[in-house]
């Protein structure tokens, strides 16, 4: 009967008894991992796993989501620096013709002994009759009309006219160019002379003298604006006319004068490559 | 007989949600003591035996998952719950006001139970820096009771039609004789 009407409390206090005991005996021996608790934590690992189910893949999904934007943005920023480092190369591609060309003007300085002020090119005028250049430097750099314009490969032409801060060269293909040659091979001398499309061709040398294609031809350095022994261009073709005194030959010069970007304006020579014009001041 | 037998399952399945979902939300800063609000519930709600019977089940899972001292938190719960279901002899539990009230002062009361054994008896020190999660905590099972109590309401009415199954305490600390 008492248990009967007492029945609640009996097991209440039971089972906080129960739980003293339980706490008590483990904070004396430690909670070591008995029958019932590794039940408990057997059971709840496979739960643990089924709620982790959905909770790892919305953080994969979510993950692969920051990593795709991520990757995004990386391919943007890849694209233009790869569009940035194509510019800088075509930069300092250019760079790096631009000084093996000045280079290769720079050795003729040393080579011969000339003082030259070096000039890029800023235009060009092909006329039906002139062929000519603008190039930057001007009277301000100490250049003059008359002065030869050369570059690696040789004489190209000579300046014409000058502003300041600009100059125009004459080149050898214009017809109004007339230059005093010589044949290297055999000295013969002439004039050089533009012929436009024709590029050039050197008059006034006799039938009596010997020239052939492929002969070099060099200024003579007889006029007083050129100095002596500065490449031509190579003759092309010789014709021996029944008629008249002279030889009819073509020369093809040797600079390209559709790819001119940068030239050197002879502005003063060593005596001896220039003692001709040095002799006439 | 099946309640009884599904309580165990029941109570694994809980403790390792609450500890999913508390990791996930607050990287195990605060616990979301949702066993704790059934405690309370159950205090207010269920009958003394299977109310102790449910109470001991949870608190005994909850120190196997949570890693304290097996039986600190089957004792704690128990009290809470003892707690509880003298405090229903006086009042009833409907007002959401009051319900948070009760949550948080048995909250309070779990955590200066669990701070006592671990400053006494376990020896632990530095434990004024967990006063500010504890007052948090205590902050979140009281809204996590008010939660409780109306879901488990209306689960109650839902499963049972519009009177429930369990007994609602009159003031005078009898049993409701709507129950």
């Amino acid at each position: 009967m008492f248990f009967k009407n007492y029945r609640t409390v009996i097991f209440i206090c039971a089972a906080v008894i129960a739980a003293l005991l339980l706490l008590s005996y483990n904070l004396k021996n430690g909670s070591g991992t008995h029958g019932a608790k590794k039940l408990v934590l057997e059971a709840a690992a496979s739960v643990q796993a089924f709620f982790n189910l959905p909770v790892d893949w919305t953080k994969n999904a979510w993950t692969r989501y920051i990593h795709l934007v991520g990757l995004e943005e990386d391919n943007r920023k890849l694209k233009q620096t790869v569009a940035e480092l194509q510019a800088r190369l075509i930069h300092y591609e250019e760079g790096c013709l631009e000084a093996q060309r000045l280079r290769e003007l720079f050795s003729l300085e040393e080579e011969r002994q000339y003082n030259f002020v070096a000039a890029r090119v800023i235009g060009k005028e092909q006329g039906a009759f002139s062929r000519s250049l603008w190039i930057n430097k001007g009277s301000a750099y100490g250049l003059q009309p008359g002065m030869p314009v050369i570059v690696s490969q040789g004489l190209i032409g000579r300046i014409t006219d000058t502003s300041w801060h600009n100059a125009k060269v004459m080149l050898l293909i214009d017809q109004g160019s007339n230059v005093d040659a010589l044949i290297q091979r055999t000295r013969a001398q002439g004039i050089v002379r533009g012929a436009g499309v024709r590029d050039c061709v050197m008059r006034y040398v006799s039938k009596t003298q010997d020239v052939r294609e492929g002969d070099l031809v060099l200024t003579s350095g007889l006029s007083n604006i050129f100095p002596k022994g500065l490449l031509i261009g190579r003759v092309s073709s010789v014709e021996r006319p029944n008629f008249g005194l002279f030889l009819q030959i073509q020369i093809v010069p040797l600079a390209d004068f559709a790819s001119l970007e940068e030239v050197m304006v002879v502005t003063g020579a060593a005596p001896q490559a220039w003692a001709g014009k040095k002799a006439s001041e | 007989m099946i309640y009884y037998l599904l309580i165990p399952f029941a109570a694994i399945a809980l403790v390792v949600f609450q500890n999913t979902l508390a990791d996930l939300l607050f990287s195990g800063w605060l616990t979301l003591e949702v066993s704790l609000a059934l405690v309370i519930y159950a205090g207010f709600r269920l009958d003394a035996l299977k109310g102790a019977v449910s109470v001991f089940i949870l608190g005994f899972v909850f120190d196997c998952v949570s890693g304290a001292p097996p039986g600190l938190f089957t004792l704690i719960y128990l009290l809470i719950f003892i707690f509880s279901f003298l405090l229903s002899m006086r009042f009833t539990a409907e007002r959401p006001a009051l319900i948070a009230v009760v949550g948080l002062a048995c909250s309070l009361i779990e955590s200066a139970l669990v701070m006592t054994v671990y400053y006494f008896v376990l020896k632990f020190e530095n434990l004024s820096d967990l006063l500010f999660a504890f007052l948090l905590q205590a902050l979140l099972v009281s809204f996590l009771t008010v939660g409780v109590f109306y879901w488990m309401d209306r689960m109650e009415r839902f499963f049972n039609g519009s009177k429930g199954q369990f007994p609602r305490r009159t003031t005078t600390g009898r049993i409701s004789a709507k129950a």
